[in-house]
């Protein structure tokens, strides 16, 4: 290159940089700021983001189109002629066994509720209030502990020694208060009795959790006062503890009346393919039953589409009633 | 109207002692003030009162009765705490009524006596609010009238006026000592205070750690400590302590302060070799009581010389002018030593006073025990 | 009330009061955990029992229900599997590879959400609460659909390594909630002192915040784990080579053919099984409790 063109070339670098103003300067920098601001937002979050879009918001999406579609083994989109056959199939009555399944899962979600939701505040309130050593009350919140943190599969297999009709000391001790003879897994409605209880356990310990963190934010001086304004226990428990409970309580039993319909693992894991037969087939795993053994994917993503809705209208309801920073924060009371 | 005795009381949380040996006796309708600084066992003394603790060892007497098992709503207390711990979740006329609504009451009774109490407050107005709408000094009535709408044997209180801002604070101690006098309630008064206690009590049981360390009437704390704890926690700004000795020089008594010496008559330098456990002493005086003069005062002599005031000449290190006083720091030897003077009397910081010592205003104690020797 | 007569009384109720409400509260508590304390004390004796037993006292104590650690399970005369230790070495897979991958995608995305204000940030946590709702059968058929699609079914190692990413990608909104919890309580003044010391921001995140975030990384580590170690449905649909099972698969199996048979060596399995996460969990429970824990899905 000639000289007097690198010359001209570096007036041309130079003369630009010199141009810019102070405050242009200012400016400059400034906008460089803000655009690697975003770029780190974006970085830090595009792992989180792709997991969101290919694991929820993508099979969501294909959920919907395989509802419209008799995919099966061949796993072809051939969409159906109507569209919403599969939807008609299920509300029409059409297959027999929807109506049973929809019985089962409101039988299931309804009394598990009450154990969930009712029995893990009694066990809040009284190891949290009642019992006064901590250290009992946290071993006794341990055990209570244990179900949810044992593998699903080690679980199954204690319920399904529990209820073993030559070794199971439940049907040893029902055979001893006139239930002899008893199929505990596979006769109605003890299979349902069980089904119950199988989830309960489990379930009861997240309410726990959350009820304890929340007596525990009571002031001890408001026990105190109460105590002697002339309360009882069962009084402080009924007028000061309860009241002040009321959101985490309304928490609970929405969240969980949430995780109950999608729930499923547990009767799959002890009932596998009886569960039908033993009136314990609910909702979900009747879609799964569907798809993975009967490989009816189109019909069975439409008996998902199904409870997904239902899910979403309760979501959006309780949206509105707490409000999403009560979401954030279950465990605080509040008047 | 109730008698209150501990005896032996003591309370333990694991390794910690928090009220150690404690024996007290509280006289129908006295108002008895438990002072300590913190961690002193004044609450947990009160709460053991109430029966919201149980004792680990020794007994809480109401009226000879040993009440140890009794369950705090059957013991007719009423209790008012440094955070008022107002219900949050009812109104005030509810939190009000709650004692009563326990006793399970007829409606109208309990709207009779809430009323009484509120207007007797003078937050009748408030009935229908919540807790979280009212100021301090408001929710402060509240506590209060739920206390007295139960009509209690035994008023509690602990720390009422903490919260709330210096100007309310001095209202409402007249207030509640109004309120105790007319109602003749038993109450027990619990404060790191002792201006609220030298103003409010009957009688001050003064704690620390755990241990009584004098109990009686304001004016014995202030004239006669009986330790040095006592005689420093007392009165504001705190008593002065100088390290001294006793010496005797030509059949004549001196407590030897370092810098200077004390001539003390004889019948006080024998009830120090009487009482002391050796000869390591610690001379007290208030600020207020040593006097400044520019001069040396025709009734004074100088320090070591035969006189009921002595004074020695000392420099001014600084001055806090408080308007109706002045407190003159001066240094004498390594200790900065207050002295309360009117503001009549204008030094400058340099400036050499006379800093005048009446020994009937002086307290001698023991160094190692720190018990009063005379 | 103010009697001597009187006071004794009401200390007689008080006492009998406190008897029966003591009573009450504890049958209450423990009476229900009685079948859990049977049966997982059943586990631990069955184990080691040469017969099936009904209670928690063993029988004919034995070691040889732990025979598969050395030897192969035969069903019939077929070996059912021919060795235990791949399928430990697969469940382990499973569960540290989520975990990692958890505490990578979790860790940015919290810090993320917590510091910066940015235009969708409110829709973004929404949506994280109701994608959480939607029942899970849903995202199992779709996925098997993309799985397949993709070619990744069937094919032994990858399709655990698409597992892992797929139990990963699931759980990481739940996670990434509990982390935001986490560093919504670290101080901004510390960031930025470090920014004004002459940190990148990148840098700040590494060498300030992180440390600081340690017990909610170790919480969500903790809780990753456990949930990867114990796995059963992702691979129970997913998983069809036999030699990339891992253990809740294989119980899964094994339970199917030898219960009311041989329940000692499903006990010995079993427990074995459940031991590391076991205690795993109890050296780290006082330290999860403490923990607000806000969703941990069951």
């Amino acid at each position: 290159m000639s000289k007097k063109f690198s010359n001209l070339l570096r007036g041309y670098v130079i003369r630009p940089k010199a141009s810019i103003s102070i405050s242009g300067l200012g400016g400059f920098k400034s906008f460089l700021k803000e655009k690697s601001r975003t770029f780190f937002v974006i970085a830090f979050l595009t792992p989180f983001l792709a997991a969101l879009t290919i694991m929820y918001g993508l099979p969501c999406a294909l959920s919907v189109l395989m509802s419209f579609t008799d995919m099966g083994l061949s796993f072809e989109l051939h969409f159906l002629n109507p569209l919403l056959k599969n939807y008609y199939t299920i509300f029409h009555v059409a297959d027999p066994r929807v109506p049973v399944v929809a019985q089962t899962t409101i039988l299931y979600v309804g009394c598990t509720l009450l154990i969930n939701a009712g029995f893990s505040l009694v066990l809040g309130v009284l190891t949290a209030y009642c019992i006064r050593n901590e250290n009992v009350a946290s071993v006794l919140r341990l055990l209570w502990f244990l179900p949810r943190m044992t593998p699903v599969i080690i679980y199954a297999l204690l319920w399904l020694w529990f209820t073993d009709p030559t070794y199971g000391p439940l049907s040893i001790v029902s055979s001893w208060i006139g239930l002899k003879g008893v199929r505990w897994l596979l006769d109605k409605p003890y299979s349902q009795l069980l089904m119950i209880l199988v989830n309960g356990y489990i379930g009861a310990s997240w309410g726990m959790v959350i009820y304890v963190s929340s007596i525990k934010t009571i002031p001890l001086e408001i026990i105190y006062a109460a105590k002697a304004d002339g309360a009882t226990d069962w009084d402080v428990i009924r007028r000061i503890i309860l009241p002040l409970l009321k959101w985490p309580i309304l928490f609970v039993t929405s969240w969980q009346t949430l995780s109950l319909l999608g729930s499923y693992v547990e009767i799959l894991a002890i009932w596998d393919g009886y569960s039908y037969t033993s009136g314990v087939e609910v909702w979900s795993l009747f879609t799964y039953h569907t798809a993975f053994e009967g490989y009816r994917f189109g019909y069975s993503a439409a008996l998902a589409i199904i409870m997904a809705t239902i899910a979403l209208i309760l979501v959006a309801i309780y949206f509105k009633v707490f409000g999403f920073k009560r979401m954030l924060e279950p465990s605080r009371i509040e008047v | 109207m109730v008698r209150v005795k501990l005896e032996h009381l003591t309370k333990r949380f694991g390794k910690v002692v928090a009220v150690n040996d404690l024996n007290l006796e509280i006289k129908d309708g006295e108002f008895m003030a438990l002072l300590g600084p913190s961690g002193c066992g004044k609450t947990t003394t009160m709460l053991m009162i109430a029966g919201i603790y149980k004792p680990t060892k020794g007994h809480v007497y109401f009226n000879d009765v040993c009440v140890d098992d009794l369950p705090p709503k059957d013991r007719n207390v009423g209790m008012v705490f440094q955070s008022y711990a107002l219900y949050p979740h009812m109104k005030v006329f509810d939190n009000i009524a709650f004692p009563l609504k326990l006793k399970k009451l007829p409606k109208d009774e309990i709207r009779e006596k809430v009323k009484k109490v509120a207007d007797f407050l003078e937050i009748g107005h408030l009935l229908d609010r919540k807790p979280a709408q009212l100021s301090g000094g408001q929710m402060q009535r509240v506590a209060l009238a739920r206390a007295l709408v139960k009509e209690p044997d035994i008023f509690l209180m602990d720390e009422p006026l903490s919260n709330l801002d210096a100007k309310l604070r001095v209202v409402m101690r007249a207030e509640i000592k109004r309120l105790q006098k007319r109602l003749g309630i038993t109450t027990i008064y619990v404060t790191h205070d002792q201006v609220e206690a030298m103003t409010m009590a009957d009688r001050i049981a003064v704690l620390r750690e755990g241990i009584l360390q004098q109990c009686a009437v304001p004016d014995e704390l202030y004239l006669k400590p009986r330790n040095m704890f006592v005689g420093g926690f007392i009165g504001s700004p705190p008593m002065n302590f100088l390290d001294c000795s006793l010496v005797e020089e030509n059949h004549e008594h001196y407590l030897d302060l370092g810098v200077f010496k004390l001539w003390i008559p004889p019948d006080i330098a024998d009830l120090i070799m009487k009482n002391a456990s050796g000869s390591e002493l610690v001379f007290g005086i208030r600020p207020e009581d040593l006097k400044v003069t520019l001069t040396l005062p025709p009734e004074a002599k100088e320090a070591g010389q035969k006189s009921k005031i002595q004074a020695i000449r000392s420099e001014i290190y600084v001055l806090e002018p408080l308007g109706k006083d002045v407190i003159i720091n001066t240094k004498l030897g390594d200790t900065l030593v207050k002295v309360v003077a009117p503001p009549t009397i204008r030094p400058s910081v340099g400036e050499t006073i006379w800093l005048n010592f009446d020994l009937d205003k002086m307290h001698v104690f023991d160094k190692k025990t720190e018990l009063a020797v005379i | 009330m103010r009697t001597a007569e009187g006071y004794r009384k009401l200390i007689w109720k008080a006492k009998i009061r406190w008897l029966i409400g003591n009573i009450i509260v504890y049958s209450i508590v423990c009476i229900p955990l009685v079948p859990i304390i049977l049966m997982y004390g059943w586990l631990i004796a069955q184990a080691f029992s040469g017969v099936c037993i009904s209670s928690l006292i063993p029988q004919k104590l034995t070691l040889d229900n732990f025979y598969f650690l050395t030897g192969p399970i035969y069903w019939g005369g077929t070996p059912l599997y021919k060795s235990y230790w791949p399928l430990v070495r697969n469940t382990l897979l499973l569960a540290l590879g989520t975990t990692g991958l958890v505490v990578a995608i979790t860790s940015l995305a919290g810090y993320a959400i917590s510091r910066f204000e940015f235009k969708g940030r409110d829709p973004l946590l929404k949506s994280v609460v109701v994608v959480h709702s939607i029942p899970g059968v849903l995202f199992l058929i779709a996925l098997m659909y993309v799985l397949n699609t993709i070619g990744l079914y069937g094919k032994g190692f990858l399709t655990l390594l698409s597992v892992i990413i797929i139990k990963a990608g699931l759980e990481s909104p739940m996670y990434t909630w509990m982390l935001k919890g986490f560093f919504d309580s670290v101080p901004w003044e510390l960031e930025w002192a470090a920014l004004v010391d002459g940190c990148s921001r990148f840098a700040a995140w590494r060498k300030v915040v992180m440390p600081l975030i340690f017990p909610g990384i170790a919480a969500v580590s903790i809780f990753a784990f456990l949930s990867g170690w114990g796995e059963y449905l992702l691979v129970l649909t997913y998983i069809t080579d036999r030699k990339w099972y891992t253990l809740s698969l294989a119980l899964s199996e094994l339970t199917y053919q030898f219960k009311h048979v041989d329940y000692g060596m499903l006990a010995a399995f079993s427990l074995l099984y459940l031991l590391p996460a076991m205690v795993f969990f109890l050296l780290t429970q006082k330290y999860l409790m403490t923990m607000r824990i806000v969703a941990y899905k069951g």
